[in-house]
């Protein structure tokens, strides 16, 4: 990917998204209890949770921004870094890492040419392990985006990962 | 459901969806629209069916037939021959693993036919999504009995005598925790359902969720109305959005036909029910810790008392239990606590799912009464270990789990029983693991988890677990030092006492565990820098290397072939192993079992590859002598010209020795010679690698027996300074049977030995071998070479159990040995003291023993005799020892020359042993080994540096190859040597097994090497930092 024509067009296209945010935030205003739903809501608009967004559903929720932030970055599923398009997820489960599904990740790395917790330059991948996803019986198994792929061989990754434009 | 006359059922479970089923839904759906069909069959998506390893499946009904590996292409045969013509489609069936024998019927196939259905009852049955099909299966009739007809008591009553415990994983009685619950006072309580299923490798309550979803819901609402709740939650992780989704559609369902909200059923009891998603948090399925993040808040556990029936979720009184534990109850309080309490043991009523993964045949969802011995799980319902490997450990319980080694494979799985074995039902997740899983590895793999999972409040797990995973990296690393088994016994105790939470408090239990049964692994590690299951790469340069046990360069050996380096290749070859002819013919090859190449396709032929290189360098003129060192003029005897003998003889001499070898047989080579039959090993190979030996200054004396002809007075006395005793194992054991000494019976190496030195050239009639190891597979097809008309071989456990290599067992077979297993023999019969046949016992397989295998029982009144002219007794071989009189060298119980097995030194000073008289029968490769070892102990002894020479490794392990490696990389066949045709092995010993035709064949196979040596620079133990 090139580099000229960069432009802000991300964060401009953020800003239009703070609509959706707020009808959300609107339908759980003042409860607290509900700040972990909300939080998925709106990774759900976004791809992450930027610092703004913290401090609007810190607001409408009526909790601190240092506890909305607490929340955060407790829990995995979330993330205050933006995402590749597309997150390929090697399992790391159990029965995925008998059946060698370290190798698989150590592949994913190479071709990506990104650690884990990473994302491509081009943003497309962002590449992350995960703890079971409950495909044992299929293992070693991979989730990209909300995709299982079983059975994965180091010799089949890259046509799967290609296939996610 | 409406009457139709068949009915698909296609399994939409996760798994399957993930290998397509949806596809083949529609492929089926349109092809029956297209013949018309639709109104006489009907297309269901039902849960899982559970075989998640078959997937995608389709079941049809009425037959039962089960269709598996279903591809979109496969849709016009089943309609077509199926639905249509009513002919099953044999070529989808599933096919038995071991016969390949296709059964139709899923009630038929091992996986199902073991288990028994409660928590499952309607996965795979109903379509999870239509609340009619739940109903028509007694859906809700549960929750109605409860409402119209019994007491909020008689229900916590009913759930009390059902004896069910919790299925998270506590295992806490669950009736009893319902009685804390309805008797806490409060208004407002809360039942919870824990569907955080976090523990890797458990994924029952996914399934349930997924194919059953109103069992659950159903459940919750009687929970609720046996403890007075109004509102309840369900917490599931966000790792499950196919289960978010059903079990949304279903409480909507639910909430419509009016089993949730006010006035359920027309009662006053009201009820209603909530998800929360959880953002991927293990420490979450921790009871406090998930109530808090329902609450919105870091999922951070707190300790307890008070617990949740006291003051749990939002501070008021709350049930919680897991999805499995729900979806026994509507069974119970329709059939009945009787009935519940009918399966499984005292102390353990009910079943039990298990997620059954790794490296067993039939992976998949299992439900089995509890108290099912482990055994049956793992090889009945699961079909066996994976490409025939052999089982380690079975890991239940996930992080907070253990182990169960291969003797405890009859241990019944129950709470109690499990957990005096230092493990955990747990939820339920049940991974096997083969010889491939490093048991170091396995419990540093948990820790990492836990490391990754602890929520960090307190310091025992935080820092605790770190600083065991430290030391867990280190001895992986080959950096570890004994004091560390005790210091991670110690942190280990620590942690277990002083931690927060469940988590951290069962976080060092993978570490005792593997400690309790593997500690020999650890210490392999520590000590010896090796990793048996070649897992931990730190310590060595490629898994084929490591898994020989003479540590020959494989990899080395397989890329210089792969460049059309033969002399090269013969040369690293030698360095490691004087006899690659030979053990290109008739070595085990572990290092093959390892290669990483299998998991592409097949492992390269690494054997044969060996093979070749030493077939083209005998061709040679002049063939390849291995350098010698400076000779030093110190003399050591070796007593034995058998493979351990001579391979030490060998080293000794490349380092200068002067060594003597002394045989009692006229020929040298020991059971090579006399043992292995020509047909898989021509003399005349063997020969030549003798002759490279002996040139070497190796001087073999033939017909000399020791402690006879010669002693170790005598020997001392002419100045050798060591004695290597090397005598192998050739004494056949006896049956132990009446009629044994009857004329006609021999044993299985004096038969071959008589057969090898020509002293029986021709045999008639019919011949029966008793035994299933190699000697018994080489005594019969000998015998079958030598004129015999009839070859029977009767072994009395089942052909896996067959300790003979498969390659040999098949070929026997092939050229028309009869193979009869579980058969044992009770006694020869004999007329006029001559052996006429032999009276057999049939078996049947009970128990396992310590050894993995079930133990052959006798079936009362089975007998028969099966005739005989002659009999082969091969049940093992055992050294004769009867030579060490007077020398000070001490005897085992077992009959083996008593050595320190890391030196080979006996307490008498100078005397050393290798081979199977320090072992007992062994393999070739493994004789080798301990020559080679026995040369450098030696060696040692005597002043020298006791190194193996290691001269081209350093320039190997940088070698980047000149061809076009991924065009070799990608699906491509093994290439196995051609074999003598049958016609032409008719009463004659030539060769079977022929080399690679021209070195083409052989280069193209060598370059399917993956070339595992080639490493990324590795990142040393990171020092970390000190956290306070």
């Amino acid at each position: 990917m090139t580099t000229e024509n960069t432009c802000n067009c991300a964060e401009m296209q953020e800003e239009e998204l703070y609509p959706q945010l707020d009808e959300v935030i609107a339908q759980h205003r003042g409860k607290p209890e509900d700040l972990i739903m909300v939080l998925h809501k709106a990774q759900g608009i976004f791809g992450y949770l930027p610092k703004k967004v913290q401090e609007r559903v810190a607001e409408g929720l009526k909790v601190s921004l240092n506890e909305v932030y607490g929340v955060i970055t407790f829990y995995n599923f979330f993330s205050t870094v933006p995402q590749g398009r597309h997150s390929v997820k090697v399992c790391l489960g159990t029965a995925c890492y008998v059946r060698g599904s370290q190798e698989i990740l150590g592949k994913a790395q190479k071709e990506l040419g990104i650690e884990v917790g990473g994302t491509t330059d081009d943003r497309r991948y962002s590449l992350d392990v995960v703890r079971c996803i409950g495909a044992c019986g299929l293992a070693p198994a991979m989730l990209i985006d909300d995709d299982v792929y079983g059975r994965v061989k180091s010799t089949n990754l890259v046509n799967i990962i290609e296939k996610y434009e | 459901m409406e009457s139709s006359r068949a009915h698909v059922l296609v399994c939409a479970g996760a798994a399957c969806v993930s290998s397509g089923c949806r596809e083949i839904r529609d492929a089926v759906v349109n092809k029956i629209v297209e013949q018309g069909l639709q109104d006489e069959v009907k297309v269901i998506e039902t849960g899982c069916i559970g075989s998640c390893d078959l997937g995608p499946l389709a079941l049809i009904y009425p037959e039962g037939v089960l269709y598996q590996k279903l591809t979109p292409q496969d849709a016009e045969e089943i309609v077509l021959e199926h639905l249509l013509k009513g002919r099953v489609v044999d070529r989808l069936l599933y096919k038995e693993p071991v016969t390949a024998k296709a059964i139709p019927s899923l009630k038929e196939i091992d996986f199902f036919k073991n288990q028994v259905k409660i928590v499952l009852r309607n996965c795979g049955v109903i379509n999870p999504q239509n609340i009619d099909e739940y109903i028509a299966r007694d859906g809700y009739f549960a929750l109605a009995k409860a409402l119209t007809s019994m007491t909020r008591d008689e229900v916590i009553d009913e759930v009390i005598k059902s004896g069910l415990r919790g299925r998270g994983g506590g295992g806490f009685p669950t009736g009893i925790k319902w009685k804390f619950a309805a008797q806490s006072p409060g208004e407002i309580k809360y039942v919870v359902c824990n569907a955080d299923e976090g523990d890797p490798g458990a994924f029952m309550d996914r399934s349930v969720l997924e194919g059953d979803p109103h069992s659950v819901i159903e459940a919750m609402a009687i929970a609720a109305y046996a403890i007075g709740a109004q509102q309840g939650y369900i917490y599931i992780r966000a790792e499950y959005p196919l289960a978010i989704e059903r079990l949304t559609w279903a409480i909507g369902q639910a909430r419509e036909y009016k089993f949730l909200g006010k006035n359920i059923l027309d009662t006053e009891f009201s009820f209603d029910l909530d998800i929360r998603i959880g953002a991927g948090a293990f420490v979450c399925g921790e009871e406090t810790a998930l109530m808090f993040s329902i609450e919105g808040k870091r999922g951070e556990p707190r300790p307890r008392p008070p617990f949740p029936a006291v003051k749990g979720l939002f501070n008021a009184p709350t049930l919680l239990n897991n999805v499995e534990t729900y979806a026994n109850i509507p069974a119970i309080i329709m059939s009945g606590a009787a009935w519940y309490a009918q399966y499984g043991t005292e102390k353990s009523r009910g079943t039990k799912v298990f997620a059954l993964a790794g490296a067993v045949n039939n992976t998949g969802l299992v439900e089995v009464p509890m108290g099912t011995p482990l055994g049956d799980i793992v090889f009945n319902v699961g079909g066996g270990i994976k490409n025939n490997k052999k089982y380690k450990a079975a890991q239940l319980g996930g992080p907070s789990g253990g182990c169960i080694p291969i003797q405890h494979l009859n241990v019944p799985v129950d709470y109690d029983s499990i957990t005096e074995l230092g493990a955990i039902v747990g939820s339920g997740g049940l991974i096997v693991a083969d010889e491939d899983t490093c048991m170091v590895d396995f419990a540093r793999f948990f820790l990492d988890f836990i490391q990754e999972e602890s929520c960090g409040k307190c310091p025992p797990c935080r820092i605790g677990t770190k600083r065991m995973l430290e030391i867990l990296k280190r001895i992986a690393h080959g950096e570890g030092k004994l004091e560390d088994i005790d210091s991670l016994v110690e942190l280990a105790t620590r942690i277990k006492d002083a931690a927060l939470c469940g988590l951290g408090q069962t976080a060092p239990n993978p570490v005792l565990s593997t400690l309790r049964f593997f500690k020999h692994e650890y210490i392999e590690h520590i000590v010896d820098k090796h990793c048996r299951a070649g897992v931990c790469s730190s310590l060595f340069d490629a898994p084929c290397q490591n898994a020989c046990p003479t540590d020959q360069n494989a990899w080395g050996y397989v890329t210089l072939i792969s460049e059309g380096k033969f002399k090269e290749a013969i040369a690293l070859i030698k360095e490691a192993n004087p006899f690659p002819a030979v053990l290109g013919r008739v070595c085990y090859h572990p290092c093959e079992t390892k290669c990483r190449r299998a998991q592409v396709d097949e492992s390269v032929a690494i054997c044969s590859l060996k093979r070749f290189a030493s077939d083209v360098d005998m061709a040679a003129y002049p063939a390849y002598r291995p350098p010698v060192a400076k000779p030093n003029n110190i003399k050591v005897a070796v007593i034995g010209a058998g493979p351990a003998g001579l391979s030490a003889a060998y080293f000794l001499a490349m380092k200068g020795y002067l060594p003597t070898v002394f045989e009692s047989l006229p020929v040298a080579g020991g059971m090579l010679a006399v043992g292995i039959p020509d047909y898989r090993l021509p003399r005349d190979i063997l020969n030549t690698e003798i002759k490279a030996i002996t040139d070497m200054g190796v001087e073999i004396k033939l017909n000399t027996r020791f402690g006879k002809d010669i002693t170790s007075k005598d020997l001392f006395t002419d100045g050798y300074r060591a004695i290597l005793l090397a005598t192998g194992a050739h004494q056949g054991q006896k049956l132990g049977i009446p009629g044994e000494d009857s004329k006609g019976v021999a044993d299985g190496v004096t038969f071959l030995r008589s057969a090898n030195l020509n002293e029986i050239v021709k045999l008639e009639g019919k011949i029966v071998v008793i035994g299933g190891g190699n000697v018994a597979v080489d005594a019969a097809r000998a015998a079958l070479r030598l004129g015999a008309e009839e070859v029977s071989v009767l072994y009395r456990r089942e052909r896996d159990d067959m300790p003979a290599y498969t390659e040999e067992i098949d070929e026997a077979e092939h050229e028309g040995v009869k193979i009869y297993t579980l058969v044992a023999p009770n006694k020869i019969v004999a007329k006029n003291g001559r052996v006429t046949g032999v009276e057999c016992t049939r078996m049947s397989l009970g128990q396992f023993d310590k050894s993995g295998r079930r133990s052959p029982q006798p079936i009362t009144g089975s007998d028969f005799v099966v005739e005989a002219d002659m009999v082969i007794a091969a049940v093992g071989q055992s050294p004769d020892l009867s030579y060490l009189n007077g020398d000070g060298v001490k005897v085992t119980k077992s009959n083996t020359v008593d050595v320190d097995l890391r030196t080979l030194a006996a307490e008498q000073e100078g005397f050393y042993a290798a081979g199977d008289n320090v072992r007992g029968p062994a393999s070739v490769v493994e004789a080798v080994a301990d020559g080679k070892n026995a040369a450098m102990a030696i060696d040692a002894y005597l002043g020298g540096d006791g190194l193996v020479p290691n001269a081209f490794r350093d320039e190997l392990v940088k070698t980047v190859v000149t061809y076009d490696e991924t065009e070799y990389q990608k699906e491509r066949k093994r290439a196995d040597m051609p074999h003598l045709p049958l016609a032409k092995r008719f009463r004659n010993f030539n060769e079977v097994v022929l080399g690679y035709q021209g070195a083409a064949a052989a280069i193209e196979e060598a370059k399917r090497c993956l070339h595992c040596y080639l490493r990324e620079e590795e990142t040393p133990v990171e020092e970390e930092q000190q956290e306070v």
